[in-house]
């Protein structure tokens, strides 16, 4: 593991679906660039284990969300691809919708009066 | 159901998709490792950290395939190739396992195609469970329960009963078609018209004939499928066209459909108009209609019952023999008779014998469990759940129940050979086949089998705690419990032996009473075949032409004697007659019923019966006022009890003063007119040359040779031909084929029974032997505490042959009980012969208990034999 920096955020459990399709969102990608762009996006502040990444890009594969294609990588070598499929943009919107339900639902209760004190 | 098919198409493709994942997970690691060296690192230290970060690509890999999905079915596959494994490690316990397995499916799913075919498959009928039969209940007249109707209470039936939609009635109507090709008898039923809508079954060609051509006598016929091919070579004019039949034309109106049959009969070709004669519509006695009804929607059995008895009382009020009711049967239940007991006899016999070999097996499982102990430990110390483990076990033992289930399919097959023979005559596709429903059985059978051997030890052996199976000796790892539970399978199988052996036993004592019964007549070398004499039906030519043909006949080389009779014996259970004797009040007759034979002279010295008194037939017995008969045992003894019937006189139905009485002039010993297996009734026996009173017609020959019967059939035909060329000769057989084919039932159902016990026994004793030798093999380390302690070998050898002693006596105890109830479910099957259960009960025990003590003595003596100190060591 590249270290433990006080920093990086735990992925809660069930988000790392959610960040991969997001991800997707924009345009096709392989493993590896859908890891760095969810680093890069977070601002380092998300970590993707590998271990956990390609079981869910797999899983999501067998839902049928994501759809897998090979091609070359903009380094010239074989990698596989993933896009999103209706059946993913679907999925996302209604993640999403989910997420940010979630979302405003804890920045309610823990910032009960106003945000200035954080 | 996407995903389904997603799913299959990936399992095709799995090696690609192996590869394709080991592909994915490389370009990661080159990806990192580059994106590290632009972030700084040296090569190698950038290669490494990608390592580091991807963690164990194996686990990587294993829980990206889980993903896919198939994980559960892997493990299957996985379980069920480590269970070849296991079947080829161990030989020995594989082919035990196996070939029990194999007798116990083979042999429930032989006897099951079988039933199946039929007690369950549908009967080719539409509503088939809504049709029953209607017999005259003449058992109060010391006729049958099941008697055939009169036409004239079928009109009166037809016209006033309110259960049944319809009734049908049908009677024996042979019939001889000539024209082209050899004149051949055809077996013909003259049914009246509605037949077919009762029934609810269609021609496949042309119609069937209406009530005005029925009415009217018109001389049309429906045929069957079967003989539109083999007589008519299937031509497709066939409709319309007019064949000679008794010498008169008669057109062809329809074909049934392939396979088409109905009662009584599966060979029956042909269908007539019953056309009854408007005298005979009325005439209350005239007992020859078989009657076949549809229930009412929504009316029962029961009610059908109580209102047709009820109406039958009503109809024959004013029957001078007094009223009598009727009986009302399930088709289904017609048709099967006596096989269905035989059929539910042996399918229970066989899955008691299924569930020794289960049982068996569970001990022979949990007995090795106790050498795998060491195995499972490992697996669940790495982590095996319960769960798994279970599943694992129980994918073993399917493994073993599939092996034993294509097994026992390759037994069930000839078996299915010899179990054709139990299908009843009425019935139709004689053929059983391993067809989808046999197999579907075969499966739930091979898979219930499984659970029921494998869950115990399954359980048992997945909750061992690691560390005890770890543990080097692996000792204490069953207690008191597992011999409880082994204890009780051994007396369970036991019981089950015991209760097969005694049931087997009672059969085989009726099936030897079956064989040895005086039949009355010599049935070896003796040809019969029957002669119809429909188209003789002036008496005076029909006498000269039997005389004739039997004369011919005599002559033959190797023909040592032939003679008619109007039944050939053992073959038909009809044919009887009302009588009366001189000075009995004439309603007597009501009451007495006997069967009636009409014979040539020739017929009683040509079958070889014995005379108990008076003569047979002479030459002097010619055509009289005074006519003579022969009478039988039972009649002689019913009616003349302890005295001579020589020279008394009787009359038969035509009571009124235009009837022959006739003297009685001798007394023959019982011939089984009925059937080997039927109980004998009086029979009174005329001369054919004095029967002119009668319609039985003696058309059945018996031919006594001197050599093979086989080898003279074509010089008989030759021999009847130089008398009539266009009298065909039908039902050639050999009285010994005759007796065979009614033995049939029986001896296929002790002999299959009798194999099953036989099995059982053997498994049982095995069972026995496995459990005590495994007792010994685990308690050979207090065997030595207690020699060294100063127990005997005596002791020891009393200690393990008493408990073998003790599981066998409460075995047999529980089987005698089972087989108590057993016995009175088959009462049937022993053909009115009451066994003596005493002997049977004690050959059984005997032969249990002398198998179980040799099963149980061979382990204890190795028990008593011991080293003590070699005992001891045994860790």
């Amino acid at each position: 593991m590249r270290g433990n920096a006080p920093s990086r955020i735990e992925l809660l459990q069930g988000t790392l679906d959610l960040l991969i399709l997001r991800t997707l969102l924009a345009g096709p990608a392989h493993g590896h660039a859908i890891a760095t762009h969810i680093q890069r996006t977070s601002e380092d502040l998300l970590q993707v284990e590998t271990g956990s990444l390609y079981p869910a890009l797999h899983r999501l594969e067998a839902k049928g969300w994501i759809a897998p294609f090979w091609e070359l990588s903009e380094k010239g070598k074989r990698a596989r691809f993933y896009r999103l499929t209706p059946l993913g943009r679907k999925q996302l919107a209604a993640e999403r919708s989910k997420w940010d339900a979630f979302s405003r639902a804890m920045a309610l209760v823990l910032n009960p009066i106003d945000q200035e004190g954080l | 159901m996407k995903s389904i098919f997603r799913k299959l198409y990936w399992l095709t493709r799995r090696a690609d998709k192996e590869a394709e994942l080991h592909e994915e997970l490389q370009f990661h690691l080159e990806e990192e490792a580059q994106q590290r060296q632009e972030g700084g690192l040296a090569k190698d230290e950038a290669r490494w950290a990608a390592h580091r970060e991807l963690g164990n690509p194996a686990l990587v890999e294993e829980n990206t395939r889980a993903a896919w999905g198939w994980t559960r079915v892997e493990q299957l596959a996985r379980d069920a190739a480590y269970g070849m494994r296991q079947v080829r490690r161990n030989p020995a316990f594989s082919a035990i396992a196996i070939a029990t397995l194999a007798l116990g499916i083979g042999g429930i799913t032989a006897i099951f195609s079988a039933f199946d075919a039929i007690l369950i498959r549908p009967l080719p009928y539409a509503d088939a469970d809504r049709l029953v039969m209607v017999w005259d209940d003449m058992s109060k007249s010391e006729g049958d329960s099941t008697f055939f109707s009169t036409p004239a209470e079928w009109t009166e039936w037809r016209r006033l009963n309110t259960v049944f939609t319809d009734l049908a009635c049908s009677q024996p109507g042979d019939a001889i078609l000539s024209g082209d090709g050899e004149p051949e008898e055809v077996r013909a039923r003259k049914v009246t018209w509605n037949l077919w809508s009762v029934i609810g079954v269609q021609p496949a060609l042309g119609r069937v004939f209406t009530e005005d051509e029925d009415d009217k006598g018109a001389r049309v016929v429906v045929i069957s499928h079967g003989l539109w091919q083999r007589r008519f070579g299937g031509a497709s004019d066939i409709v319309g066209r007019k064949i000679p039949v008794n010498d008169e034309a008669y057109e062809v109106v329809g074909v049934m459909p392939r396979g088409f049959y109905f009662m009584p009969s599966r060979d029956i070709d042909m269908w007539m108009p019953a056309s009854f004669p408007p005298g005979l519509r009325r005439n209350i006695t005239w007992h020859v209609a078989q009657i076949v009804a549809r229930l009412k929607p929504g009316v029962t059995l029961e009610q059908a019952r109580q209102s047709m008895a009820a109406l039958s009382f009503q109809v024959t009020a004013r029957d001078f023999r007094g009223p009598h009711s009727v009986t009302v049967i399930p088709l289904r239940e017609e048709m099967a008779g006596k096989t269905q007991t035989a059929l539910i006899v042996l399918l229970w016999s066989a899955a008691a014998l299924l569930l020794i070999a289960c049982v068996n097996l569970a001990n022979l499982l949990l007995s090795r469990g106790a050498v795998r102990g060491r195995e499972v430990a490992v697996r669940a110390a790495l982590g095996a759940g319960r769960g798994r483990l279970i599943a694992q076990f129980l994918t073993e033992s399917l493994v073993l129940a599939g092996l034993g289930a294509v097994a026992g399919l390759a037994l069930a097959v000839p078996a299915m050979r010899l179990l054709e023979q139990l299908v009843p005559e009425a019935m139709g596709a004689a053929r059983l086949t391993l067809d989808w429903r046999v197999l579907a059985f075969a499966t739930v059978i091979a898979v219930a089998a499984a659970l029921a051997f494998g869950l115990a030890p399954a359980w048992r052996e997945s909750r061992l705690a690691p560390q005890d199976g770890l543990r080097d000796g692996g000792r204490g790892t069953a207690g008191a419990r597992s011999h409880w539970f082994q204890h009780s399978l051994i007396v369970i199988e036991t019981a089950l032996a015991v209760a097969l052996l005694t049931c087997g036993g009672l059969l085989l004592q009726a099936f030897q009473h079956l064989w040895n019964t005086d039949l009355g007549i010599r049935s070896e070398r003796l040809l019969t075949f029957e002669t119809p004499l429909l188209r003789y039906k002036d008496f005076d030519r029909r006498v000269a032409f039997v005389n004739a043909e039997l004369e011919k006949v005599r002559a033959i080389p190797g023909v040592t004697n032939a003679g008619a009779i109007s039944r050939i014996p053992l073959t038909v259970t009809d044919g009887s007659r009302f009588y009366l004797l001189a000075q009995q009040p004439r309603d007597s007759a009501s009451k007495q019923i006997a069967l009636t034979r009409v014979v040539s002279r020739g017929y009683f010295t040509t079958v070889g019966a014995r005379l108990r008194e008076g003569r047979f037939f002479e030459p002097s017995d010619q055509k009289s006022e005074s006519p003579a008969v022969v009478v039988n045992e039972s009649f002689a003894n019913r009616n003349y009890p302890g005295r001579s019937p020589l020279g008394e006189r009787l009359k038969f139905e035509r009571l009124n003063e235009k009837g022959y009485w006739y003297t009685i002039v001798g007394v023959v010993k019982e011939i089984r007119e009925r059937g080997v297996a039927e109980e004998s009734r009086p029979a009174i026996y005329r001369v054919h040359e004095q029967a002119d009173q009668t319609n039985d017609l003696p058309s059945g020959i018996v031919v006594r040779t001197a050599v093979e019967p086989g080898s003279i059939i074509s010089a008989v035909r030759q021999a009847i031909w130089s008398v009539d060329k266009n009298q065909p000769l039908a039902r050639i057989r050999t009285m010994g084929d005759i007796v065979d084919r009614q033995l049939s039932t029986p001896t296929q159902s002790t002999a299959l029974l009798g194999a099953f016990a036989v099995m059982a026994l053997l498994l049982a004793s095995i069972g026995i032997y496995g459990v005590l030798s495994y007792a010994v093999t685990q308690r050979t380390n207090e065997i030595g505490v207690r020699m060294a302690l100063g127990a005997t070998s005596r002791d020891i050898l009393l200690s393990f042959g008493r408990r073998g002693l003790m599981l066998t006596l409460a075995g047999l105890a529980m089987g005698l009980a089972l087989a108590a109830i057993a016995a009175r479910s088959m009462t049937s099957l022993l053909y009115g012969f009451r066994p003596d259960y005493l002997p049977t009960v004690t050959v059984a025990s005997l032969i249990l208990l002398t198998v179980a003590a040799l099963a149980s003595l061979l382990p204890a003596r190795r028990a008593s034999r011991m080293d003590p100190v070699i005992a001891l060591r045994s860790e």
